[in-house]
């Protein structure tokens, strides 16, 4: 879980280019929509499709979108729930 | 004196087939043309619903859009005996189905990318209609062919031209398919507008054309009652959820039609079928229409076709005021109660007097018109004074920089050409508002600050103008890369967001809060030319100050096969220039006009020229130095109309060739009117500049003459105020 949170720390500074911010500071707590990031729905759409590509988890709904990008936090135990082969 | 726009010629096709006839027959059917998309071949999954145009001829390697354009311009024309005096065409995406390919293949020819640029669509249907007047194309997302029909209109009241061919048109290609599909918006279930179980639009394509004319024809077919335009200024993609924009430009267009509410028959929604859009512009028709009139989207049956729908949609709002019948709302099964609308579920028979046409698109952009049965209202009161532009404010960025470091070195007599870096585009830019701009849209928010600040305004600006001519080519490019690369499986939201032309206009109008008119013009080399044309049209006095805008990117690897001025060769130069301008001449740095736009195959068009300048006595007596824009495609065309325009004319004013200092790039006539902005500013010409002493802008021969010249001949007239 560590491991994921971390890689998913770096990865979503680089496709969102949240300069202000290192993996470091970044709490994996923090509200990560909406939230002082300034992340919106077209940085949620960008972060699905990273999901898909770099993990196979497939997010089709953007009311479901909203609940797992609610912070990196649920994102990552979102993935780690639904990766093709792990046990759940 | 007021003048009534007349709808002469109704041009259409779209996937509910060709032509009036056919139209009016599949709404009366009910029928939706939604089907799984065969244009071109996917390489995963299901193919979506989309809405394709079935049966149009293949012949040449002219793209699509040019073909779907050109149909529906012939049927419009069909009964008239001479040329529009003026074309204005709403496009997002020109020929870039065939560039697409091209890409693909690697193709490294240029010439067979001389249609993907948005202009050529709107040239091309110059070129076969023998139109000698400005041939204007207007990009404003999904509302661009209801901007244009706007434009339109305002030129004609105006007196600027009598008839005016006017319209939308996309085809489908890969960049809109997948666009739409990665930002979740795309229902694949087929579109159903205002259902309680709507997921999404149907992208589609398609063509409508109107030729609009002042001369009342025998048989009108309707009237161009009025159009409103505003901006949400919210956010890039999503329209403002309590349908704000999209309430103020329905206001505005009630408000230039001189109706009231109660008197439109019928509303023909938006409607695109996405959750948000139909319970925006809901909340904003409920806002205006205490009891609204019978209202329907017809993209359950069309799809949204893009920068086509919003002229499709007119088309079928004279259909509907001409046959007083009223499209259903089809695909709609369960009204969502949460819209609290009662949309047309069976195709009417119903009197018809006025009806409201709405159109919103990307960057918050929206468009609605009032068409309405010939005559039958009284004629909108003329609302405008004079014309020309009083610019308060101004900045450039070039290879150089900045304005200053523009002006410095070029009162060296040095050149500017050159892409300054982006982290010093981006200096004055908040990091976390530019984050996910790429160079276009930071070079046209750097100079609309710059320009503001110039300005010493408070107030914020409340419109924006914006010309480019390839708009914003590294999103483009990266979203095209990105799609390939991924075997279609990948493509960015981001990318497709930013790709829009509009995007960097939208962005504007965001950081300023400018909720006004925001119209983004793309007429390859014309195209600040055409941005400073529609603001000299649209603005009017006692309005907030607006902002003019011309940028363009030089991209590495796209702007040398597109832009036919630039070789492999050429040193990559970018940049653009910016006005925050105003009606009111007190205080004003200096004053604009452009009082002439032409084909320059038009047969005395150099003499058209000097007389619009006001003869060459006139021309002699007032202008103390000529800024030539002479694109490298079209040296030798250009050079020969500029030695025949001093024969004519006699000028012994200087002439700088502004592109050996700025470099080739389609919007270096922005910077040429900053240059000629400045001069007046300091009342001096840098001596370096027109190898000699510096030149003093004083007496009465004090105005500065920018003329382009090449495919079209163009001139901006700037003078003390």
């Amino acid at each position: 879980m560590n491991k994921l949170t971390a890689e998913l720390k770096v990865k979503i500074i680089d496709i969102l280019n949240l300069q202000d911010l290192s993996p470091e500071n970044f709490d994996e707590n923090d509200r990560l929509v909406g939230g002082a990031l300034g992340i919106d729905s077209i940085d949620v759409l960008e972060m699905v499709v990273m999901v898909e590509r770099d993990y196979g988890v497939v997010i089709n709904s953007q009311e479901v979108g909203e609940k797992i990008f609610s912070s990196l936090a649920s994102l990552a135990e979102y993935i780690k729930e639904n990766t093709p082969g792990s046990s759940p | 004196m007021e003048k009534r726009v007349y709808i002469a010629g109704l041009g259409i096709i779209s996937p509910l087939g060709e032509g009036l006839a056919a139209t009016e027959e599949a709404l009366r059917d009910n029928r939706s043309a939604i089907r799984p998309l065969d244009l071109f071949p996917l390489l995963h999954g299901e193919p979506l619903p989309t809405g394709q145009v079935r049966g149009l001829a293949e012949q040449s390697d002219l793209p699509r859009t040019h073909r779907l354009a050109l149909n529906a311009a012939r049927q419009a024309m069909a009964s008239a005996n001479t040329p529009p005096d003026a074309i204005i065409l709403g496009n997002t995406t020109g020929g870039i189905l065939t560039t697409e390919a091209l890409l693909r293949a690697k193709a490294d020819n240029k010439e067979l990318y001389r249609y993907h640029g948005l202009n050529s669509v709107a040239e091309y249907l110059a070129q076969e209609l023998g139109c000698c007047g400005m041939a204007m194309t207007v990009s404003t997302a999904c509302s661009s062919g209801a901007v244009a029909i706007a434009l339109a209109l305002e030129m004609l009241r105006r007196g600027k031209a009598k008839a005016v061919l006017a319209g939308g048109v996309d085809s489908l290609c890969r960049l809109t398919y997948f666009g739409f599909h990665s930002l979740q918006l795309v229902d694949r279930q087929g579109c159903h507008p205002l259902d309680a179980d709507r997921h999404g639009m149907a992208v589609a394509e398609g063509a409508a054309m109107l030729l609009l004319t002042t001369e009342k024809p025998a048989r009108p077919l309707a009237e161009l009652l009025g159009a409103g335009l505003s901006c949400d200024a919210y956010h890039p993609a999503a329209p403002h959820p309590e349908g704000r924009g999209a309430l103020r430009a329905m206001q505005a267009a009630l408000a230039d039609a001189g109706l009231n509410p109660t008197e439109i028959s019928y509303i023909n929604l938006h409607g695109t079928g996405t959750p948000e859009n139909d319970l925006a512009e809901a909340k904003a028709v409920r806002t205006l229409f205490a009891a609204p009139p019978p209202l329907s989207s017809i993209k359950g049956a069309t799809g949204h076709s893009l920068a086509a729908s919003g002229a499709i949609e007119a088309v079928v709002a004279a259909i509907a005021v001409a046959k007083d019948f009223l499209p259903a709302n089809t695909g709609c099964r369960n009204p969502d109660p949460a819209l609290g609308l009662t949309p047309l579920r069976q195709p009417t028979n119903q009197a018809t007097t006025a009806v409201l046409s709405n159109s919103f698109g990307f960057g918050g952009n929206n468009g609605c018109l009032v068409i309405a049965k010939a005559d039958r209202f009284p004629p909108p009161s003329p609302k405008h004074g004079k014309a020309g532009l009083a610019i308060h404010g101004y900045a450039c960025l070039t290879g150089a920089g900045d304005t200053a470091a523009t002006l410095t070195l070029l009162a060296q007599g040095l050149p500017v050409a050159g892409t300054a870096d982006l982290a010093g585009i981006s200096a004055n830019l908040p990091p976390n508002l530019v984050r996910r701009l790429k160079r276009l849209p930071r070079l046209t928010l750097s100079l609309a600050l710059s320009a503001h600040q110039d300005s010493g305004f408070e107030a914020k600006p409340g419109a924006i103008f914006m010309g480019t001519g390839w708009g914003a080519l590294s999103e483009t490019h990266d979203f095209l890369t990105r799609l390939a690369d991924s075997g279609e499986q990948f493509p960015s939201p981001t990318d497709f967001v930013g790709s829009v032309h509009n995007g960097p206009a939208g962005q504007t109008a965001i950081l300023f809060g400018a909720s006004g008119a925001n119209i983004t013009a793309s007429g390859g080399d014309y195209s600040f030319e055409q941005a400073l044309f529609a603001a000299d049209l649209m603005l009017e006095e006692g309005q907030k100050s607006a902002l003019v805008l011309g940028a363009d990117e030089g991209h590495p690897v796209l702007s040398p096969l597109l832009d036919p001025s630039i070789a492999p060769d050429t040193l990559l130069a970018d940049g653009g220039g910016g006005f925050c301008l105003s009606r009111k001449t007190a205080g004003a740095q200096c004053l604009v006009r452009i009082p002439f736009y032409q084909r320059s195959a038009a047969e005395g068009g150099i003499k058209a020229l000097i007389d619009a300048l006001g003869g060459a006595q006139t021309l002699n007596g007032k202008y103390a130095l000529l800024l030539a824009g002479i694109p490298a495609a079209v040296r030798e065309e250009g050079e020969g109309q500029l030695a025949e325009f001093l024969a004519q004319s006699g000028l012994q004013a200087p002439v700088i060739r502004y592109r050996e200092f700025t470099g080739e790039f389609a919007s270096a006539s922005a910077v040429a009117a900053v240059m000629a902005a400045s001069f007046l500013a300091s009342g001096k010409v840098p001596g370096l500049l027109v190898s000699g002493d510096d030149l003093a802008l004083a007496g009465k021969k004090n105005a500065i003459l920018v003329l382009g010249l090449g495919r079209y001949l163009s001139a901006m007239k700037f003078s003390r105020p």
